[in-house]
């Protein structure tokens, strides 16, 4: 089933536009650089796939406009009407048959240009036939751009055209401008419709959608039509015409009874009648809308005869669809939209009608014998005649009675809003908000209350208790107020106890030291030399001293030296089984004399009169080096990783370097035969019959070099 | 409005944004910034195309803003001397402006018997002969090259029909071949496609007229019949001599015009 959304086409471009497109697109896709000195046949080539691309890219875009419009013979008569209508048919084949013809012309400028690039002989020609042929598909396309322009036009328009489904349930509403079609329409559907006192307020058709027996009904509201020849009906009222031809739809012909609308019940039915022709096989009900203005009964005679006669044209339709007696209700039915009185009634009534009609067609076309026998209801069979009504304990009748009850009591109570609007509105009528104030004395609800009475504030003696409540108030505050005064409490002195004072004095001594030792220490790295712990003179950080700090603590130290110790162990073992035995306080200490010895050992090499420099090869005890030759080999290695790459790729000292270009020797003397000129290029030839081993030619290239003639090697060409 | 006009039914129902005519304004008044920015900074294709289309649009507000300003003011005209005029001292002399006509008449009867005529395009660019002749080589063995390929427009005529390959020597190949002429009218300046009847003459010698050889300058015969020319005396011209004013090599169509 096709789609009718005509918002999938393509936007048209403008003639400008699209020359633009289609020619940057080229300049784009192929390739943009040719020369003079390329060979003929790749510059043909070059300039013809030009023109062919060009061409192509035509070809597919105006297909594609092609393609997409609908064609209006193709699609449902309904939408194809409709766009006649709108756009009037021939205008619209003629714009696409311009473009279908541009199209051709295009391949065949294209075709020739081709053909003459072949004998294009210079890039001069050939460029010159390809800007030809590009010029003459985009005057081509200059010439169709005003049926482009109106394309996307319509297109523009197409797009917003409401998606009415032509196949499905659909409701129409007709009758004269103003009658109350879309105040209908907008109270049943959630369509939002424009509802205006002038006419003409709808001017094209409209769509809202709604439910009936879980079924989704589509109602078009149409512009209002007035009776006029056929001929000169104007493209709005056209619309509708087309909706009621071709959509099969239930048909609610609205009357407005009381001739608000500007035209007489008598119009309205000469209207009917002249459009009865369309509601041939369609469901009819004729609306009496306005109902609150004028009621059906308070009609004139004539009038009243006049809707008999409607009435019976519409009987006639129900008659011709199956002879159901229906009962009048079905088929003339009164409403008013303002007060929402019988419009639920009319939906139902046509949704109803357009069903039944819908289900027996359905029944009697041959389609549905295919379906017929997959279908089978099962109803129970009964087993005795015994009535099984529902059983409903008696509790839950007796609560949804009250329920009743309440809610009609609701409803009969009169609400203060009601209240507001008997007595002139909102801005009118201002409620009394005393009216519910529970009293001792119900007189008592009018009166004025004083605010100052006998000199007192009134407010002050409302309530019995009001002393007491206040002083119990007061005493609150104070407590929190104290709360609060103890947070920011500062210390002093007189406050603490004696121990408190005691290590209060401590803890600021101990701060004081902490921050006067730091200030010595502080100084930054440029200002004094920073000495590893290693060459720590002081000996302060010993494991000993971490010992005596942790037992005044009161903990047990030897866990903790261990563990030191064990981490301090870098010294070789042999050094210490002199002085092994100790308990750890002391080993700790030979490691400070260790240490001692060291820097003992270097400031006495410091102390020398004259500092003695080594040889580079002369290997250090201690370095870990075995001898002179290893020493210079890893100084070599390092020198050689610390040199820089050549990344830019500059000449190097490994480049070949030819010092003169000319050496003189070669240029100058005179030359018993030969030419001068090839006193320049020296060059040796050496024709060998047959192979020569490799020897041979190093003796040859050596005899070269001892000739002093190195540009005689250098242009050694072996042949 | 129809039901889908989203942006016209919430204009009607809720009106405009409170600063939508000023923003609206100052947007506009910005273009003016971000055009000059563009023009400044588009590069290549793009920035050449802007300039030209610029550049139009420049010169056409010039022209308006000059239509605008000049206004009607009165200026002293000068009489113009009416053509053959005679000052009042020389009224009754008139043999010399007749002698000047007969002579006239006598130079154009001479230049019909010679030939020249007055054309468009008086002089052309010789064109050579390796330009116009290509060298086609034949025989088994591809050495000879008496053949020559035409590789400018040709115009054969409707009965034509090749020489045997054997002997022809000028080959005129049928992708060159025209039959048709975009030909325009000098005083009613419109063009029309009409069909050749013959090559009448080729300036660059009689050899090419005889082959057929169109190139700029040639005059063409072609057929009037659709514009619907009549002579004085009552008969319909159907052909008529035009000047080709392009090179139809290079641009895949002969351009002509009229001789009238």
């Amino acid at each position: 089933m096709v789609q009718y959304n005509f918002k999938k086409i393509t936007v048209v471009p403008t003639g400008k536009d699209f020359i633009d497109i289609i020619l940057s697109r080229t300049q784009r896709r192929t390739p943009t650089q040719v020369h003079k000195g390329y060979a003929i046949s790749r510059l043909r080539q070059f300039y013809m796939r030009k023109v062919k691309f060009t061409q192509q890219n035509f070809h597919d875009k105006l297909s594609t406009i092609i393609e997409e419009f609908p064609r209006l013979d193709d699609i449902h008569p309904f939408y194809g009407d409709l766009l006649h209508v709108l756009y009037n048919k021939d205008h619209y084949k003629l714009a696409l048959g311009q473009i279908n013809t541009a199209r051709n012309l295009i391949g065949k400028i294209a075709k020739d240009y081709v053909k003459l690039l072949k004998y294009g002989d210079s890039l001069y020609r050939c460029k010159s036939l390809k800007v030809a042929a590009l010029g003459r598909m985009c005057t081509v396309i200059k010439r169709v751009s005003p049926s482009l322009a109106y394309l996307e036009q319509i297109r523009q328009h197409m797009a917003r055209l409401p998606s009415i489904d032509p196949n499905t349930r659909t409701i129409l509403i007709c009758g004269y401008p103003n009658v109350g079609k879309s105040s209908f329409i907008n109270k049943i559907t959630r369509a939002d419709v424009d509802v205006q006192p002038y006419a003409f307020t709808t001017k094209s058709l409209f769509v809202g959608h709604t439910d009936y027996k879980y079924l989704r009904y589509q109602v078009i509201d149409t512009p209002g039509i007035l009776d006029r020849p056929f001929e000169d009906r104007n493209i709005i009222e056209m619309c509708s015409i087309t909706a009621l031809a071709h959509l099969r739809a239930a048909v609610l012909f609205f009357l407005d009874i009381s001739g608000s609308c500007g035209y007489s019940i008598a119009q309205q039915a000469a209207l009917f009648h002249s459009i009865k022709s369309l509601f041939m096989n369609k469901p009819l009900i004729i609306v009496c809308n306005k109902t609150d203005l004028q009621p059906l009964e308070g009609i004139s005679e004539d009038d009243k005869k006049l809707v008999m006669e409607m009435k019976a044209e519409a009987m006639k339709t129900v008659i011709g669809q199956g002879g159901e007696a229906t009962d009048d209700d079905s088929v003339l039915l009164t409403m008013s939209t303002l007060t929402e009185d019988g419009v639920i009634a009319v939906k139902n009534a046509a949704c109803e009608r357009l069903l039944n009609q819908r289900v027996e067609l359905k029944m009697k076309s041959k389609k549905l014998n295919d379906c017929l026998n997959r279908f089978h209801v099962a109803m129970p069979k009964p087993r005795d005649q015994k009535d099984r009504p529902p059983c409903i304990p008696q509790a839950v009748l007796e609560a949804k009675a009250k329920k009743a009850e309440e809610t009609a009591e609701k409803e009969k109570r009169k609400l203060e809003r009601d209240l507001e609007n008997e007595n002139g509105g909102a801005g009118v009528y201002s409620a009394s908000l005393k009216k519910h104030y529970i009293l001792a004395d119900d007189e008592w609800k009018e009166d004025v209350m004083p605010e100052i009475l006998d000199g007192h504030n009134v407010y002050d003696f409302i309530d019995p208790d009001i002393l007491m409540r206040l002083e119990e108030l007061e005493r609150e505050e104070g407590a929190l107020q104290g709360l609060e005064a103890d947070d920011d409490f500062e210390m002093d002195g007189a406050e603490l106890t004696p121990e408190e004072q005691a290590a209060l004095a401590e803890i600021r001594k101990k701060k004081s030291l902490l921050i006067q030792q730091h200030r010595i220490k502080k100084s930054t790295a440029e200002s004094r030399p920073t000495v590893p712990r290693k060459f720590d003179k002081d000996k302060q950080f010993t494991a000993e001293r971490m010992g005596r700090q942790l037992s005044s603590l009161g903990l047990d130290p030897s866990m903790a030296i261990d563990r030191a110790r064990s981490r301090s162990r870098g010294r070789k073992r042999e050094r210490s089984p002199d002085r092994g035995g100790n308990d750890g306080l002391d080993s700790m200490e030979v490691d400070g004399d260790q240490q001692n010895k060291k820097l003992r050992v270097r400031s006495r090499s410091a102390s020398r009169s004259r500092s003695k420099s080594r040889p580079p090869g002369e290997v250090v005890p201690g370095e870990g080096l075995k001898d002179t030759a290893q020493k210079k080999k890893a100084i070599k290695m390092a020198k050689r990783s610390s040199k820089k790459r050549n990344k830019d790729a500059r000449r190097g000292e490994a480049d070949r370097v030819i010092p003169t270009l000319k050496p003189k020797h070669l240029f100058s003397g005179k030359r018993s035969t030969g030419k001068t000129d090839r006193q320049k290029f020296p060059l040796l030839w050496i024709h060998i019959q047959q192979p020569v081993a490799s020897h041979v030619w190093g003796s040859c290239i050596r005899y070269a070099v001892q000739l002093q003639q190195p540009a005689i090697v250098e242009n050694l060409f072996v042949c | 409005m129809p039901q889908g006009d989203y942006i016209e039914l919430h204009r009607k129902r809720h009106g405009y944004r409170h600063d939508h005519f000023e923003r609206k304004r100052k947007k506009e008044a910005r273009e003016v910034h971000k055009r000059s920015q563009i023009a400044q900074k588009a590069l290549g294709i793009k920035g050449k195309m802007f300039a030209k289309k610029r550049y139009a649009e420049k010169a056409l507000m010039k022209k308006t803003l000059a239509m605008h300003e000049e206004s009607s003011t009165r200026r002293k005209v000068d009489d113009d001397v009416h053509e053959g005029a005679l000052p009042a001292y020389l009224l009754d002399r008139d043999e010399t402006t007749r002698a000047k006509v007969l002579s006239n008449t006598i130079k154009q009867k001479r230049k019909e018997k010679a030939g020249k005529w007055e054309v468009p395009l008086p002089k052309v660019r010789p064109v050579a002969e390796d330009e116009m002749f290509r060298v086609l080589r034949s025989g088994k063995r591809k050495t000879k090259q008496w053949k020559r390929m035409i590789t400018k427009a040709t115009f054969v005529g409707p009965s034509f029909t090749r020489k045997p390959p054997k002997y022809e020597r000028f080959i005129r190949p049928s992708g060159l071949r025209f039959t048709k002429a975009h030909v325009t009218h000098p005083e009613l300046k419109c063009t029309f496609n009409l069909e050749i009847i013959g090559v009448k003459k080729n300036p660059n010698g009689p050899m090419y007229t005889s082959l057929g050889v169109i190139t700029k300058g040639t005059i063409i015969e072609v057929n009037v019949s659709e514009l619907g020319l009549v002579t004085p005396a009552g008969k319909v011209v159907w052909g008529k001599y035009a000047q080709v004013t392009n090179n139809p090599e290079n641009d895949g169509c002969i351009n002509a015009v009229l001789l009238v």
